[in-house]
């Protein structure tokens, strides 16, 4: 019988800062040797599976996402589209809405991605939207990194969807939070899948919390449905790393991150011995 | 980690317990150690997890099977002593909604009452 190396998929959820913890993840399969054979990241966490696949260092990684996801790029609001929202007629609602402007988010995300493309990534990388057309589920593998991750990040009635080619994308947390499914598809043996469920806040304050409420009970919904069902109806070995933290880590914490990155390779490090033990040999 | 199961049967249902990591490389062992009592016919199964400290898919895959033919044979199988690690895992994946759950194994033996 030969044997061939297993392949390791990362699918990195929708999470926003939580999501640093993949960097905590990747610093410990960088201590024990152990290689990605491919990325997948949807909303926040595509975000770091861009990142960490175009080939930078942990540090770097960390530097970049910090940079890039501050409160600065929701600071200014969309108001034609609120508006429009409210008054369709008189400020020609284009059928697509957002409370705020994505100016700054589009250019800090080109700051940071610019011109690459999936091509250039040293490990292949899998981004994750919805199709705000048809509500499918789109795989980008290819193409401008920038457009994809805008897309993946589309957090509904935040800011808008983004056209790729001639569809309109939006969050992928709205079709596949944890999209383990795109790396058995891919052919992964062993997948660690790090998901977090979208937090609720104490007390809803405004509309705009309201919606990001009910919009959480859909995907923390949508989370456990599909989460279920592609651990029992695939023979990929889903490992779940569930870091465990012990506060709430809002959506742009960033002064969180360090922490979430030490979570996420302590939750990593309690699996590496497993990891290795099945990693070690595999039916070719 | 290997994974160690031994077994207790009463009158009112078997208790199994099972100690260590139970992933793709463990998952048979423990689906085995469990069908012998299933085969045996006694489908009233407590699981002690108390021991268990992670599950991956294919130990989620084990609990279900484990789980179907119990139902299918007028048994259950129940878990007690869910560790924390354990349930969020159980949760996530839809589990503590079809499974019946129980504080500790004295609950869970009780739980199966003529």
């Amino acid at each position: 019988m030969s044997h061939t190396r297993k392949r390791v998929a990362l699918v990195i959820g929708a999470g926003s800062v939580k999501c640093a913890a993949a960097l905590g993840l990747w610093k410990a399969l960088s201590r024990h040797g152990i290689e990605l054979d491919m990325v997948v990241g949807c909303s926040g966490g595509s975000l770091y599976a861009a990142v960490m696949a175009l080939g930078y260092d942990v540090d770097t990684c960390e530097r970049l996402t910090r940079e890039l996801w501050t409160r600065k790029i929701t600071e200014r609001r969309d108001i034609r589209s609120v508006l429009g929202g409210f008054l369709p007629r008189l400020f020609r609602f284009d059928g697509r809405f957002a409370t705020i402007d994505d100016r700054a988010l589009n250019e800090t995300l080109h700051g940071q991605f610019g011109a690459r493309r999936f091509d250039e990534a040293k490990i292949p990388l899998h981004v994750v939207a919805t199709d705000f057309e048809s509500g499918q589920k789109v795989v980008l593998s290819e193409g401008s990194i920038f457009d994809a991750v805008r897309a993946s990040v589309a957090i509904p009635y935040v800011w808008k969807p983004w056209q790729v080619g001639d569809r309109w994308l939006l969050d992928g947390c709205m079709s596949d939070p944890l999209p383990v499914d795109v790396a058995i598809r891919e052919g992964a043996h062993a997948i660690l899948a790090m998901g977090f469920e979208s937090p609720y806040p104490r007390r809803v304050k405004s509309a705009s919390r309201y919606a990001f409420h009910v919009s959480s009970i859909y995907t923390n919904n949508l989370l456990r449905a599909n989460y279920s069902f592609h651990n029992l109806a695939h023979h990929a070995e889903i490992i779940p790393i569930l870091p465990e933290f012990d506060r709430q880590i809002g959506l742009f914490d960033t002064d969180q991150i360090p922490y979430a990155i030490e979570e996420g390779a302590r939750a990593a490090e309690a699996q590496i011995p497993y990891l290795k033990r099945l990693l070690d040999v595999v039916p070719g | 980690m290997s994974l160690d199961v031994t077994a207790e049967v009463l009158e009112r249902a078997t208790i199994v317990r099972v100690v260590g990591s139970v992933d793709s490389l463990t998952a048979d062992a423990l689906s085995a150690a469990l069908q012998v009592h299933l085969d045996e016919g006694r489908a009233r199964l407590v699981g002690d997890l108390s021991g268990v400290q992670y599950t991956s898919s294919a130990g989620l895959r084990a609990i279900l099977g484990t789980m179907k033919a119990s139902r299918e044979q007028g048994g259950d199988l129940r878990l007690a002593g869910v560790s924390q690690g354990v349930h969020r895992i159980l949760d996530l994946a839809g589990f503590t909604s079809i499974l019946k759950l129980y504080p500790d194994v004295g609950a869970a033996v009780a739980s199966f009452a003529d």
